[in-house]
């Protein structure tokens, strides 16, 4: 019986296992051993140095683009929650029939099932020199002459990118806030705190573990993308994962490239790490 | 939309990292990674019902995505269109195989230059059939201009802010190299090189977009975004003119980059059959013909060429003077000091 049970286990578990070992953890060994060969014309060969992560922090340009890509994800994650919080919250307490609110919560998700790129080049056609802003600033009267500021710089990849990744942040902020007891709310009422003030010691930080999910899982895909900067970025756009292209593809260094994700996936890991602290800790005071 | 197509294909392909588009190649289909406008349907259509080769074609946006996608391995390419500058590297690599000229009749009626480079040849083995080239010019919107720039100053002209583009590649240096006075842009020193960067970063704000697509380069023009930019000679241009946009290629006084592509043969392809119906076709009358009406590059095989150029237009492309191509400063191969330029070209970017 024990033993039936324990192969009955390891069946169900062992696909999954082994789908982990085989595309997470086999090629992140494989990335790591790269990193410490060595780049020689015309390609590179096996070596065991620490060259590469030398390069990176003595090189102030890696340091540069790794903070810009940084302060990038920031802005998008900002940005985002800004625009998700009042939406979801609008969402769970205002609209009251189910299947409308489903309808406007789709409205936010849909959006997921139509290719990024279809996405992200759509912004283009909408905040270029002869774009639809422009077209609609100048038939207002707002302005004169096209302006060329919505388009090929960070903003224009922040925008495009809070409305790429919007979906996963209200997702999180619309589940927590949805699991919240309209009776703690009543409670409040009832001992006399108005909105305002329930919200803030109520609402929102029994919310803090949405948002913190939302903020990190936005923030890491930003901090991993590098199709906006090569279709809305300007000549400043250039992210981290970028570099990392053009490390596998242009210079075909692919030891430095692996560092470098290596380095990323590091920043990446203690993003996740802080969050879950951050998280727990909402739970664990209302817990 | 043909273009943004293109330029869509291409993005998606790098966000695959090299998905194949067709792999297990079945006998009679070809992969070619080349340039846009290199595998046109004109050309494709017919050497496909001639030969019963299928083709499909994968598009780089610059000579350095080559060799990453055959190092890449999985035998997904048969034939590579890469530029003199890169052929030497994937000769030395092993990602491409010696070319049994016999089967190729043509290939003696090639300009002598072009044939006997030696960014095509090792150990006395042919390892590229030339097909196409030109220069790396200049271009600017007829309009937009009273007086026609003629030199690379223009492009670190304030007036001109957010209106200059400059392909997003290491040649970007060497054009900021020829306005610093180097014109061994080949082998810049460190401290030249730097100098490049430094140029180039003072050109950064006044900087619209860097283009890493014909397709791209031609959007940027076409929506009023771009002026003044470098290009691939005779192509976008051509592609601009179609639209009804008016711009004027130029050499400038500090002279301008010649390329030259060959076609090469994937190492150990399992069509090479097809690869050398291919290699024939390219710069027979029918290839060369293709080549020079999509792209509007020049021909590298003069026999061909004047079945089907007239008189005039095989003097405006140069065809009767290849010594012109000795004015341009032919790409070479940068061999180890690749990663050093493109090292230098991220940290502009970087800035």
């Amino acid at each position: 019986m024990n033993g039936a049970l324990r192969l009955k286990r390891a069946l169900v578990l062992s696909p999954p296992l082994l789908w982990t070992f085989l595309f997470m953890f086999v090629p992140y060994a494989i990335l790591l051993v790269y990193s410490f060969w060595q780049q020689k014309y015309p390609t590179f060969v096996p070596a065991f140095q620490f060259g590469n992560y030398v390069q990176i922090f003595t090189d102030p340009q890696y340091f540069r683009v790794i903070l810009r890509t940084l302060k990038i994800a920031f802005f998008v994650s900002l940005g985002a929650a800004l625009v998700a919080y009042p939406y979801a919250y609008f969402l769970v307490f205002r609209v009251r029939k189910p299947g409308l609110r489903l309808m406007l919560y789709m409205a936010v998700v849909a959006p997921l099932w139509v290719s990024y790129l279809l996405r992200a080049y759509t912004w283009k056609t909408i905040l270029g020199t002869t774009g639809i802003l422009n077209s609609f600033l100048m038939s207002t009267g707002i302005l004169s002459e096209p302006s060329s500021v919505f388009l090929y710089n960070q903003t224009a990849m922040i925008v495009t990118l809070i409305y790429v990744f919007i979906p996963f942040m209200v997702m999180p902020i619309y589940a927590v806030l949805e699991k919240i007891p309209h009776s703690l709310k009543e409670a409040s009422a009832d001992l006399g705190v108005g909105r305002v003030r329930t919200f803030l010691s109520v609402t929102l930080p029994l919310s803090i573990p949405g948002i913190v999910a939302g903020f990190t899982m936005t923030f890491c895909l930003t901090f991993g993308d590098f199709i906006a900067p090569f279709l809305v970025g300007g000549p400043d756009g250039q992210m981290i994962a970028n570099v990392i292209a053009s490390q596998f593809g242009a210079s075909l260094n692919w030891p430095l490239g692996a560092a470098l994700a290596l380095v990323m996936l590091m920043i990446v890991l203690s993003i996740i790490t802080v969050s879950d602290k951050f998280e727990r800790l909402g739970q664990g005071r209302f817990a | 939309m043909k273009k943004r197509l293109t330029l869509l294909a291409q993005t998606s392909f790098s966000a695959l990292c090299a998905v194949s588009i067709a792999s297990g190649a079945m006998a009679g289909e070809l992969n070619i990674l080349t340039w846009e406008g290199y595998a046109d349907p004109s050309v494709i259509e017919p050497f496909t019902a001639a030969t019963g080769c299928e083709v499909s074609a994968t598009y780089v946006g610059s000579n350095d995505d080559f060799a990453p996608k055959l190092a890449a391995g999985g035998g997904v390419f048969d034939i590579v269109t890469p530029s003199i500058d890169s052929t030497y590297a994937l000769i030395e690599a092993g990602f491409v195989q010696p070319i049994d000229v016999s089967r190729v009749p043509a290939f003696k009626d090639i300009y002598e230059q072009f044939r006997t480079a030696d960014g095509i040849l090792k150990d006395g083995k042919v390892y590229g059939v030339p097909y196409a080239w030109g220069a790396i010019p200049f271009m600017y919107r007829k309009d937009k201009f009273d007086t026609p720039p003629t030199s690379i100053k223009a492009l670190w002209d304030p007036a001109l802010e957010g209106r200059i583009s400059l392909w997003d590649d290491k040649s970007a240096l060497y054009v900021a190299a020829r306005l610093n006075g180097n014109m061994n842009i080949y082998e810049l020193s460190d401290a030249e090189l730097a100098a490049a960067v430094d140029k180039l970063v003072e050109q950064r704000p006044l900087v619209r977009k860097y283009w890493a697509t014909a397709g791209e380069l031609v959007d940027l023009y076409k929506s009023d975004e771009v002026w003044i930019s470098n290009t691939w000679g005779g192509y976008q241009s051509g592609l601009l003119a179609a639209e009804n946009i008016e711009v004027v290629e130029f050499i400038p006084e500090e002279g301008a980059e010649g390329w030259m592509d060959s076609n090469m043969i994937v190492a150990d392809t399992p069509n090479e059959e097809c690869a050398y119906q291919f290699l024939n076709m390219a710069i027979s009358a029918q290839g060369q013909e293709g080549v020079f009406k999509v792209n509007g590059y020049s021909s590298t095989n003069p026999v061909a060429a004047k079945e089907f150029m007239s008189d005039s237009e095989f003097s405006a492309l140069h065809q009767d003077d290849p010594a012109y191509l000795d004015s341009l400063l032919l790409w070479e191969n940068l061999g180890d000091r690749l990663p050093v330029y493109t090292n230098a070209w991220n940290s502009v970017k970087s800035q």
